[in-house]
């Protein structure tokens, strides 16, 4: 149990995907202006990656180890994901078309995030059990999620301001990013 | 052999978990083809001024609840009678457009003066957040741009003389954007058949704004009370100020002349100032 809550933290702040890892940055400054729209990209991202991690470690256990076979593992976690990330995208389109056209372009980029192929080339590397690769997603998924709903409150706050008109928008969110970086490398070094 | 057979094996199974869903999923969401057609109606300015983020977004509300459009119509849409009447044969409703209708109006006319130099965040927004802004009266348009920006018809100007903004009731499609972004709820939407409208927002009863706050604003004397003939004034003595019944008024001009504070405004003629401020 102890060991499942330092995965998660680890996972969701001192590792932070987007902050410390650099991965999964396309939504980050894609779809984070309005507080709803990143959130349920945080909510869509987290459950991609916790299924997929799911998937891909008991594809590991029980069919690329047993096989012999364990170099066609990115292969493999790839078509998990393109699979999972399609099954959303029908949910989506099918119950919430506003959600739908506000993702554009975002929700099928969720196929070729590295955030989401990252957690489960990740989870291998790092030898996690069933569990720990479940609870690690999640963690990355919440911090994640967690990164996006600062951010989108970040820029919110920054329409109201003065901002020069050339640094509007995609500058002075790399900015805002430096500045998040900073913070977050102060949970460095605590695990 | 058995990477491929694999690789095809877990191919073959994620798209059968596809299909699966796929059939699972309700097909064809009747709301959306309405959705579609409704969109497709709908200027596509997107610019919120419904309530709804976009064009889009309103197509879906009405999708579910067609009456909306008379509780909040696209005031875009209002104004295009072709556009009128599309959605009235997609809605299978017919539309009172007449009364529908509203204008923003400015409710200031001051020229109060600046008590101190303002140099914040340069939008009325912030401006307003210090003592209600840099002019001697609080309910002051600051003419800080912020209702200007958002317009999208370009409708409103700012008067350069009096630094306060006007809107120009031609142009006006009673959206309603700028009543939202003024900090000092100085902006309201009113009928488009209004004919007199009264400029000043002043509230606190004791204090006369005409004597200390600034030259055009209502010093409660009841001039216009009296001078109606037609009994289309009347005096609200709560708030110590006029009002005026639309329906009994009958243009005759007589309240603006007697005013001596400009306050009241033939809301008729249209503010065409800004064809004499060039354009930025």
């Amino acid at each position: 149990m102890n060991e499942l809550i330092v995965i998660f933290i680890g996972m969701a702040l001192i590792n932070n995907f987007i902050i410390v890892r650099f991965l999964g940055l396309c939504p980050f400054f894609g779809v984070s202006k309005h507080l709803g729209s990143a959130l349920s990209m945080g909510a869509a991202v987290t459950i991609v990656m916790t299924i997929s991690a799911l998937a891909a470690w008991l594809i590991e256990a029980y069919i690329l180890i047993p096989f012999d076979i364990e170099y066609m593992y990115i292969v493999m976690f790839i078509l998990v994901i393109a699979t999972l990330v399609q099954i959303i995208e029908l949910f989506i389109k099918k119950t919430n078309a506003q959600l739908y056209f506000a993702f554009g372009i975002y929700l099928p980029l969720i196929t070729t995030n590295c955030a989401v192929l990252g957690i489960t080339l990740i989870n291998r590397i790092e030898g996690f059990s069933l569990s720990g690769s479940v609870v690690a997603a999640l963690g990355a998924g919440a911090g994640f999620t967690l990164i996006l709903a600062m951010m989108s409150g970040i820029r919110e706050k920054l329409e109201t301001a003065n901002t020069p008109k050339s640094m509007r928008g995609l500058p002075v969110a790399f900015l805002i990013a430096t500045l998040l970086g900073l913070a977050f490398s102060g949970f460095g070094g605590m695990i | 052999m058995i990477p491929i057979g694999a690789l095809i094996g877990i191919g073959l199974v994620a798209g059968l978990i596809i299909y699966l869903v796929y059939i699972k999923v309700p097909q064809k969401v009747k709301g959306l083809e309405k959705t579609e057609e409704l969109n497709a109606i709908l200027p596509g300015t997107n610019c919120g001024a419904c309530g709804k983020p976009g064009c889009f977004g309103y197509a879906q509300a009405l999708t579910h609840d067609p009456d909306l459009v008379t509780k909040t119509p696209c005031a875009l849409v209002l104004q295009d009678a072709e556009r009128l009447e599309q959605l009235e044969k997609a809605l299978g409703m017919t539309l009172d457009v007449e009364a529908m209708h509203k204008k923003a109006l400015v409710h200031c006319n001051g020229n109060s003066e600046t008590i101190y130099q303002y140099s914040g965040v340069d939008t009325c927004k912030g401006a307003a957040q210090l003592l209600s802004g840099y002019k001697r009266c609080p309910y002051a348009c600051l003419g800080l741009e912020d209702c200007v920006k958002v317009c999208p018809v370009d409708a409103i100007f700012t008067d350069p003389e009096k630094k306060i903004v006007v809107v120009n009731r031609e142009k006006c499609t009673g959206c309603g954007l700028c009543v939202a972004e003024c900090p000092l709820n100085l902006i309201e939407l009113v009928p488009a058949d209004t004919k007199i409208a009264f400029l000043c927002s002043y509230k606190p009863l004791r204090d006369i704004p005409g004597r200390e706050k600034c030259e055009y604003a209502c010093t409660h004397c009841r001039k216009c009370f009296k001078a109606c003939e037609d009994e289309a004034i009347e005096w609200d003595k709560a708030k110590a100020v006029p009002q005026i019944i639309q329906d009994k008024c009958t243009l005759c001009g007589k309240c603006i002349e007697v005013c001596e504070q400009h306050t009241l405004a033939d809301f008729t003629k249209a503010r065409k100032e800004a064809e004499l401020v060039p354009t930025p």
